[in-house]
């Protein structure tokens, strides 16, 4: 910081910025991904700048890292496909860019003046927060809140992503039974190169490390099930990758493992409606629902090679043949 | 908390954690099992609702603190008579939703089978699962001529997902936090789109679009919370209510944070209602979704943003002068709502589109109060003799009124939905013209889309009368006439549309010279699913319509316990 100015803050802005733009510009898909990769990372580091451990370590394992995958993913299967209504040119072309900006700028004038003329008080929590934290057995106060406090939030929050994981499961072929929207589990990959086969050999061991560290360390310090669900779901991508056979595992154990933290968190908090939770309870519920994030975000990572299996033309979409499906149809 | 807690407020978080416990639970069942723990279920949910009903009609607010944590710090479940109300509505088109479902899983979606499962299951017995002629006919030119997947009726995947989505609805009708109520919504949302999403590939643009919309609603609301919560402190509803009264009541503090806020969580809410302009996307969702699917969405999905909208307006913001211009905005998008919808209702020749703009219209019914909650003034009747209002008589009256219609609508759009939805999946098509004659076939779908189209049009007796006459006579003591004129027009264009659909399907042979041909019914001699008892769902639902119009004043009193006047 050199004469009041911060510089680091002024550098982090722009460069946010300048990510948006590299990431809504672009023509190509694969650019887009890329984009938005540089402003996962550049999100993450100004969360850390605002002093939020945990929303950076999320926006890193969820934002940055799944989310990526899941577009370069996309982006390597399908690189050019027209949008639905490309056929249909617009009269004006340049209207709809004009209009989003306009209103953009108008929102942003708007909301920033209220922001900036309201009198923000204070979260009404905060004393009872300090107050109620040892009833809690953990000493890190977002994951008193989170699992604590607010454990009906946090409940319905998983139940979200399990259900989203149910979604995508079942758009894919067959609707019950453990094979069920999981075909694509069982496809062969593609071939890599052997220095990553290595690398990922290497380096997922200590992933997974790190990931039962996050969920381990929630109790004290910044992380929890979110963050290191993210983490072992990273794992289980990379070893699919690298060729390790995980499809028993997947067909076996992937539902059971999408479910399980909801229902136990459940008949948890229905036997605790009106006392807090025990920690061995709490603990208990955290494990499982760490497993049942990365199981979700694991389901919807496979089920991006789902619709491909409906049409044999399109069973093998690296064969050189860029695929192109009719759109809507 | 020290004494036990009573079992009517273990119901009130029941209804939200076992409908999602048994949502988890299906995942791992076989069809079979999903079907029967689907009506456990729903039952069960049944059972759940009635203490909260009886307790709340008893003049008690139910109140929970989760973990015993009281607000701020943790989050309180409340159930007042507008919960109760939705909880008792929403339990009701639920169960008998579900029976229909589970008497007919051909009509819960469409599901991918690999080749190879196909050429070993396509046998007869079968056929009670499967049960469509189309995907019959699909299944017999496919299984020899080539391995890649087919379409095949029914979808168990509607179970986990359906269960999911009535927790989410009862989550955000009892809840007491504004946060929560936004992760409620989500949950809602997101199943909703899943199961349009079952309606086959022709569905997944709709569901993709409607997705779409969904995210968006749901973060416009999540800002203007943040909103609430900076200049409030809390994000407890009642608290949150009270601090922005008393920071409205010290004169010189700033409210713009509030009418942002406001702004943005009714944009949002809007979105997620289909009002119009922002409609478009209901009637592709709506239309497209499988036919168990199609009632749920309009019956009780868009209630839920309804349902929120009211809240925040009575309850978090109250009766705030700065709001007047978006509270007239909103009502005049409702009366453009119920012109256009209706227009456009007319403009269709299938059924199930009709239906869905007819549900773009009905939801502008709902925002006609909002001008009447800032100025509940009873002056148009002050100077007359023999009125003595009492105060907040207007207030009651339009509440009462728009959760009649709402509640109305839910009950009749439920029937006339699902008998929509089952005659397509009899004949095949929802072109009205082919339709013709369709009630001399089936007395009983025919009657219920009659008895739901007395409700949707506000004939004397049934809820949508009630809802209209309260709303009717609050809007004249509050001088406010216009609201009188859009109801009588909306009446007259419902009766128009609802008309156009059912008058065709009653046509007997002696009426006109044309010769009635239905299409040939693609019932399976193995399916006796379709002409049998599930017709009786859409039937209880269409007769409830009518009878609930009994209830009006028992409507208003169980609207009074917990009212913010």
């Amino acid at each position: 910081m050199i004469g009041g100015v911060p510089w680091a803050d002024l550098v982090l802005g722009i460069g946010l910025l300048a990510s948006v733009l590299c990431t809504v510009l672009p023509g190509s898909r694969f650019a887009q991904s890329m984009g938005l990769l540089g402003l996962g990372v550049l999100t993450t580091l100004a969360w850390l700048r605002l002093g939020s451990v945990d929303v950076a370590l999320a926006e890193a394992g969820i934002g940055g890292g799944i989310l990526a995958a899941l577009l370069v993913w996309v982006s390597v299967s399908s690189p050019a496909q027209p949008a639905p209504d490309a056929a249909a040119a617009p009269k004006w072309p340049w209207l709809r860019p004009v209009v989003g900006t306009l209103s953009a700028i108008a929102l942003i004038v708007v909301a920033a003046a209220v922001w900036l003329r309201a009198e923000q008080s204070l979260p009404a929590w905060d004393a009872a927060l300090t107050a109620d934290m040892d009833l809690t057995g953990v000493e890190h106060e977002i994951t008193g809140v989170l699992l604590v406090f607010r454990f009906y939030d946090t409940l319905l929050e998983s139940a979200v992503l399990m259900l989203t994981g149910v979604a995508v499961l079942a758009l894919g072929q067959g609707d019950v039974g453990s094979r069920a929207g999981l075909s694509a589990a069982l496809s062969p990959q593609p071939a890599i190169p052997s220095s990553l086969h290595w690398l990922i050999r290497v380096t997922a061991p200590v992933l997974f490390l790190v990931g039962l560290w996050l969920l381990f360390a929630g109790s004290t310090d910044s992380g929890g099930a979110f963050q290191s669900g993210a983490v072992l779901c990273a794992v289980l991508i990379l070893l699919r990758s690298a060729h390790v056979p995980l499809e028993r595992l997947t067909v076996g154990w992937l539902r059971r493992a999408l479910v399980a933290g909801v229902v136990v968190f459940i008949l948890a908090a229905l036997v605790h409606l009106d006392a807090p939770f025990s920690f061995p309870v709490l603990l208990a519920v955290e494990v499982l629902l760490t497993l049942g994030i990365a199981a979700g975000l694991y389901a919807i990572y496979l089920s991006l090679e789902n619709p491909r299996s409906e049409n044999p033309n399109l069973a093998n979409p690296r064969s050189g043949n860029p695929v192109r499906r009719a759109a809507g149809s | 908390m020290t004494a036990p807690m009573s079992l009517t407020l273990f119901c009130l978080a029941a209804v939200v954690l076992l409908p999602l416990l048994a949502s988890a639970l299906s995942v791992l069942l076989g069809t079979a099992a999903r079907r029967v723990m689907g009506v456990i279920t729903s039952v069960t949910v049944l059972g759940l609702v009635t203490p909260i009903l009886i307790q709340v009609t008893s003049g008690q607010t139910l109140e929970l603190a989760l973990g015993g944590f009281e607000s701020p710090l943790g989050i309180t479940l409340r159930a007042d008579g507008l919960s109760a109300l939705f909880l008792a509505m929403t339990a009701i088109v639920g169960a008998v939703v579900s029976c229909y479902a589970a008497a007919r899983p051909a009509a819960t979606g469409k599901r991918l089978v690999p080749a190879a499962e196909q050429r070993r299951r396509s046998h007869p017995a079968d056929a009670g699962i499967g049960a469509e002629a189309t995907a019959h006919r699909e299944a017999r030119s496919v299984v020899h001529a080539d391995p890649s997947p087919v379409w095949r009726a029914g979808h168990a995947g509607f179970w986990p997902l359906w269960l999911g989505c009535w927790s989410g609805l009862n989550a955000v009708f009892v809840s007491g936090d504004l946060f929560n109520t936004y992760v409620g919504l989500e949950l809602v949302g997101l199943t909703a789109v899943a199961l349009v999403a079952l309606g086959g590939r022709d569905a997944w643009p709709a569901a993709l679009r409607y997705l779409f919309i969904a995210v968006l609603g749901s973060l416009l609301f999540l800002i203007g919370v943040a909103l609430i919560y900076s200049v409030t402190g809390t994000l407890d509803i009642i608290a949150s209510g009270e601090v922005i009264a008393e920071l409205a009541a010290s004169h010189d503090a700033d409210l713009a944070a509030v009418v942002l806020a406001l702004c943005l969580i009714s944009l949002g809410l809007a979105l997620k209602v289909a009002l119009v302009p922002l409609h478009r996307w209901l009637i592709p969702a709506h239309s497209s979704a499988p036919s168990a699917v199609s009632p749920l969405l309009s019956a009780l999905v868009i209630k839920a943003a309804l349902f929120v909208l009211l809240r925040v307006w009575l309850w978090v913001a109250g009766p705030l002068p700065e709001l007047v211009i978006l509270a007239w905005v909103l009502a005049g998008m409702g009366a453009v709502a119920i012109l256009v919808g209706s227009v456009m209702a007319l403009r269709q020749s299938r059924l199930k589109p009709l239906i869905a703009y007819s549900t773009v219209a009905q939801a502008g019914y709902w925002f006609l109060l909002l001008p009447l909650l800032l100025d509940p003034e009873t002056t148009a009747l002050e100077g007359q003799t023999g009125t003595t209002l009492e105060d907040g008589a207007v207030l009651a009256g339009a509440l009462g009124g728009t959760v009649a219609l709402a509640l109305g609508h839910g009950l009749a759009k439920a029937s006339l939905f699902l008998a929509a939805g089952h005659l397509k999946d009899l004949y095949g098509t929802d072109e009205i013209d082919e339709l013709r004659g369709a009630g001399r076939a089936h007395p009983m779908l025919v009657m219920s889309m009659g008895l739901s189209a007395v409700g949707l049009i506000g004939l004397p007796l049934s809820l949508g009368f009630t809802g209209k006459w309260l709303l009717a006579t609050s809007a004249v003591a509050a001088g406010h006439y216009w609201i009188l004129v859009v109801l009588v027009a909306g009446t007259l264009f419902s009766a128009a549309y609802l008309l156009k659909a059912v008058a065709p399907l009653l046509v007997m042979s002696e009426d006109d010279q044309t010769a009635l041909t239905l299409p040939q019914a693609q019932t399976h001699p193995d399916d006796r699913a379709l002409t049998g008892k599930a017709q009786l769902a859409p039937f209880v639902l269409g007769l409830l319509t009518v009878l609930t119009g009994f209830l009006g004043a028992w409507l208003t009193g169980v609207l009074e316990v917990g009212a913010p006047w």
